[in-house]
């Protein structure tokens, strides 16, 4: 028996309204929740434009024909794991599509299968957290003819490299996720890593922290969560006493996660343990987290799960996306004794539906980045004005190490200068961006002249 | 111990971290003692949460003791809480297990645990990185938080959680006097908190030892507090070996302890018992592996003796096995090297050597010619137990027993002495060991009439 995929009915609209011009290949992410009953699908976004010179999909390179062979997996990939990124915990990527000309319909289906086993690999890279017995690993493909708008759609299961396709229902359907349970909590941080002598900064920054991070997110993974303040069973409905034909509303549900102040020790040492460090990296603060269950009786124990998963994903993409700012800028010595902001999480609501995806904002950028990043990575508009950034602070002004006094006196000067915030639409040259990241800092230039002056990245966003 | 008092137990690991910039003295005594200064801050912070073991309930001592559950609200009183505890299904023999736990004051804790709620943040902005960059020492390790409070079951759990936090801050206070008072350089021994149940009115204290550092180098410490609780400066009171034991923690070593308080005493006209005092294990043929049945006896007895000097804190050392003892024989010129590996028996002359080689221990040893004569001997016995209280080993006819006790009659001279027979060869039973008499009160029947009997009486030592 195959799995069941529930669609909201936008999906097939998106779907169809898709402009594949002539006998080109579009490619894209199919986003919702797998649950052991059921799946659901409530979003479908094509693969962004790679060149913004000609035509056609970004997923075939000019002059290659029209085979599949020439397909950018690594660039389908990519936007899948900065998907990923923006979206809450329950809601993730389970499964691509693909859209052929009738002739290319049989070769589809391999291009499918290589497809959603590289996503799939690339969005659990850096994961802090493990998948557990309980999570299903089947994740769907579909196939649709551009002529006849067929569909065909088939689940692999991505923890066997050598599983089959399984057919599938795809059936669509209207309030998907209308009554889609809702949890929020809000994380406080105080985290200190040390940076042990054999290791230099900044080259070995990703590894102290991640190292760090590891040990947080087990923590988190192992705490207690209650749910508006009462420690449930695991098997409890968290929907339970709802009546049957209710009227289907959203609820939401305050998380609060208690973890043991300290592991006890494992050994029997007698002596506090001594480490001669070179550094130390201190990562301090709130971090507002989401998730996202489904409607089919969701248990107490789906809902701790997928809200601590949130609470150590939002971290773990905030520093990925910090380290992989500054790998792009260079070494910054002048940040060594400054607190940087690190990108704060921002939420938008998703069109027409009751859901909310996010963003995480650098400290130089503003509410038309986000906007312009939700469209080219979701696909939609986003009036700047429904975008909620008051969610997480931000930061007063830095700390600045006291020994450096000077740096204090440049700061003042450079606030007053650099106060009014940039937009891509000043700098033409944004358009062209690596192919690693899509969150090239906006004003770079600015960024870079404050680097020169040993300042922090900090600005104050007003 | 109180009436009407209830104890609650708060354990929990913190972490201690610090940064030392320099190794000399003065910075890292001001380190460490702004590192336990945040630690107190942090127990007081709203976002300490305290776990009601084995049950739903969470407790934010810091927010007014509010909870969890909905029918425990802060000014309920803390009695409340013991409802909530789910125990296991040993509730057949809860009432059987109260009646006898009147002797066992600290029946009945309640235990919770250290936690802290992480999203109950006290900084509220976006986080930050902060990168430093100085050469340190990073000093790392928890601290085996371990807080007992007597209050009374009426008192409100708003109070009791103002008394928590206090206690868990003064032990914060007691730590840093240990680890300050015993750093050398960079090395900071972990300080230990230990439970003592001292004779009234003094009742449950804690104190702080340095890990690590043996009892014997210790004792100055031990004699200031000697001195605060008045307690008599020639037996030892607070070696760690005399800490509390919690009646919900098993001894991991499998031996039973003290079978003797779950047997009714002997109604003598006008007769008082006269018992052990303190803790010992019970030793019998078949333990650890070896086959001593028929042999064995003497050397039983002799362990159980051992386990006594051990679990008073006189001796650090384990209870000797077989081998152990026929080795010290031989080493005091008591036997031959042909003893080592055999199965000869021993008597009270060779377990006082024994104590005396291997313990340091002196004994008293008491002769009767007949077995009749016991009977005549309970003003002597009970003093014994009264002013030394040690297992006495007696040896007689082909037999070896301890005896843990006497009830005694001075008017009607009627005697029962309380038997821990050695020859057991079961499991460790308590059922079985108390029902079938291997742990019983016996009549002056119990001896060979007709043999004759040595005692050995060990002597306490006269230290603390």
């Amino acid at each position: 028996m195959g799995r069941g995929y529930i669609v909201e009915d936008v999906v097939e609209k998106y779907l169809s309204n898709l402009s594949v011009p002539g006998a080109s290949c579009v490619t894209g992410l199919l986003i919702g929740q797998s649950s052991s009953q059921r799946d659901f699908v409530v979003l479908a976004v094509r693969t962004p434009q790679k060149d913004t010179e000609g035509q056609g999909s970004p997923s075939v390179s000019r002059g290659a024909g029209n085979s599949l062979e020439y397909l950018d997996v690594e660039w389908v990939t990519e936007h899948a794991r900065q998907v990923s990124r923006m979206l809450p915990g329950g809601m993730s990527v389970i499964g691509v599509f693909l859209v052929t000309p009738p002739e290319l319909s049989k070769e589809a289906q391999n291009t499918l299968r290589r497809l959603i086993f590289a996503v799939d690999k690339h969005i659990s890279k850096g994961r802090l957290w493990s998948l557990t017995e309980e999570d299903v690993t089947e994740k769907v493909t579909l196939h649709i003819c551009s002529k006849t708008r067929k569909v065909v759609c088939r689940t692999y299961d991505v923890r066997d490299p050598k599983s089959s396709a399984k057919p599938a229902d795809w059936k669509y359907q209207s309030g998907v996720c209308t009554s889609w349970p809702l949890l929020t909590c809000s994380v406080g941080l105080n985290l200190v890593f040390p940076v042990l002598e054999m290791h230099v900064l900044p080259q070995d920054m990703e590894k102290c922290m991640k190292e760090g991070l590891q040990t947080w997110a087990k923590q988190i993974e192992d705490g207690l969560c209650l749910i508006n303040g009462d420690a449930m069973p695991g098997e409890v409905e968290l929907l339970g006493g709802q009546k049957k034909n209710a009227k289907a509303v959203q609820q939401t549900f305050r998380a609060q996660i208690l973890i043991p102040m300290a592991e006890p020790q494992s050994e029997r040492r007698l002596t506090a343990t001594v480490k001669v460090c070179s550094g130390s990296l201190t990562l301090k603060g709130m971090v507002q987290c989401r998730a996202y269950l489904h409607s089919n009786k969701p248990r107490a124990k789906h809902a701790t799960e997928v809200i601590k998963r949130d609470v150590i994903n939002t971290v773990s993409s905030r520093v990925e996306m910090f380290l992989e700012d500054l790998l792009m800028e260079g070494e910054d010595k002048g940040s060594v004794g400054v607190q940087q902001v690190l990108p704060r999480r921002v939420f938008a609501p998703v069109p027409g539906m009751s859901l909310c995806v996010c963003d995480y904002m650098f400290p130089d950028e503003c509410v038309s980045d986000v906007s312009d990043r939700l469209k080219e990575m979701l696909d939609w508009e986003t009036p700047e004005d429904s975008i909620d950034t008051s969610q997480e602070a931000v930061p007063e002004a830095p700390t600045i190490d006291l020994k450096n006094t000077v740096v204090q006196k440049n700061l003042k000067a450079k606030s007053t200068l650099d106060a009014r915030p940039k937009t891509p639409s000043e700098d033409p040259t944004e358009a062209h961006k690596s192919h690693k990241t899509y969150y090239a800092g906006v004003a770079m230039a600015a960024a870079i002249a404050l680097l020169a002056t040993g300042t922090s990245l900090i600005y104050l966003s007003d | 111990m109180v009436v009407g008092n209830i104890i609650l137990r708060l354990r929990g690991s913190l972490e201690f971290k610090c940064q030392l910039d320099s190794t000399d003295v003065p910075h890292v005594q001001k380190v460490i003692s702004r590192t336990f200064e945040a630690l107190g801050s942090q127990v007081k912070a709203e976002s300490l949460v305290l776990s009601l073991s084995s049950s739903p309930v969470f407790l934010w001592p810091n927010k007014g003791g509010h909870a969890t559950a909905g029918e425990i609200s802060p000014n309920r009183p803390c009695k409340d809480l013991q409802q909530l505890i789910q125990t296991d299904d040993q509730e057949s023999s809860r009432k059987k297990s109260a009646k006898k736990d009147k002797k066992n004051p600290t029946a009945g804790i309640i235990n919770l645990t250290l936690m802290t709620e992480v999203t109950e943040p006290g900084v509220l902005s976006a986080p930050t990185l902060l990168r430093g960059s100085k050469k340190h020492h990073l000093l790392q390790t928890t601290l085996p938080m371990d807080c007992v409070v007597s209050v009374l079951s009426s008192e409100s759990i708003s109070v009791v959680c103002g008394t928590l936090v206090g206690a868990l801050c003064s032990q914060l206070g007691d730590m840093e006097k240990v680890a300050l008072r015993h750093m050398k350089g960079t090395a900071l021994l972990i300080p230990q908190p230990f439970h003592f149940l001292l004779p009234a009115p003094v009742g449950l204290v804690t104190v702080v030892y340095p890990a690590g550092v043996p009892d014997s180098q210790l004792e100055t410490r031990r004699k200031e507090l000697h001195s605060l609780f008045e307690l008599p400066d020639d037996r030892p009171y607070l070696r760690r070996a005399n800490a509390l034991h919690f009646p919900d923690e098993p001894y991991k070593d499998g031996y039973l302890r003290n079978p003797h308080v779950h047997l009714n005493l002997p109604a003598l006209e006008n007769g008082k018992p006269y018992l052990v005092q303190g803790v010992y294990s019970y030793h019998h043929y078949m333990q650890d592996r070896v086959d001593d049945n028929g042999w064995g006896c003497a050397y039983r007895s002799l362990q159980t003796i051992c386990s006594w000097f051990q679990q008073q804190g006189y001796v650090e050392r384990a209870v000797p096995s077989h081998k152990e003892i026929q080795q010290a024989l031989v080493e005091v010129g008591d036997k031959q090297g042909s003893f080592l590996g055999s199965r000869q028996w021993i008597g009270s002359i060779e377990v006082a050597a024994v104590l005396d080689q291997l313990l340091g221990v002196t004994s008293k040893i008491m002769f009767v010619s007949q077995g009749s004569e016991l009977a005549s001997k309970g003003r002597e016995l009970a003093n014994h137990f009264l002013s030394e209280g040690t297992p006495i080993m007696i040896g007689g006819g082909v037999l070896a027993h301890t005896i843990l006790g006497v009830a005694w009659s001075e008017t009607t001279g009627q005697i029962r002495y309380l038997i821990l027979d050695p020859h057991y060869t079961g499991a460790e039973d308590l059922q079985v060991i108390t029902d079938k008499g291997w742990c019983g009160w016996k009549g002056p029947e119990f001896w060979d009439q007709n043999a004759y009997y040595n005692l050995c009486l060990p002597q306490r030592p006269k230290t603390i």
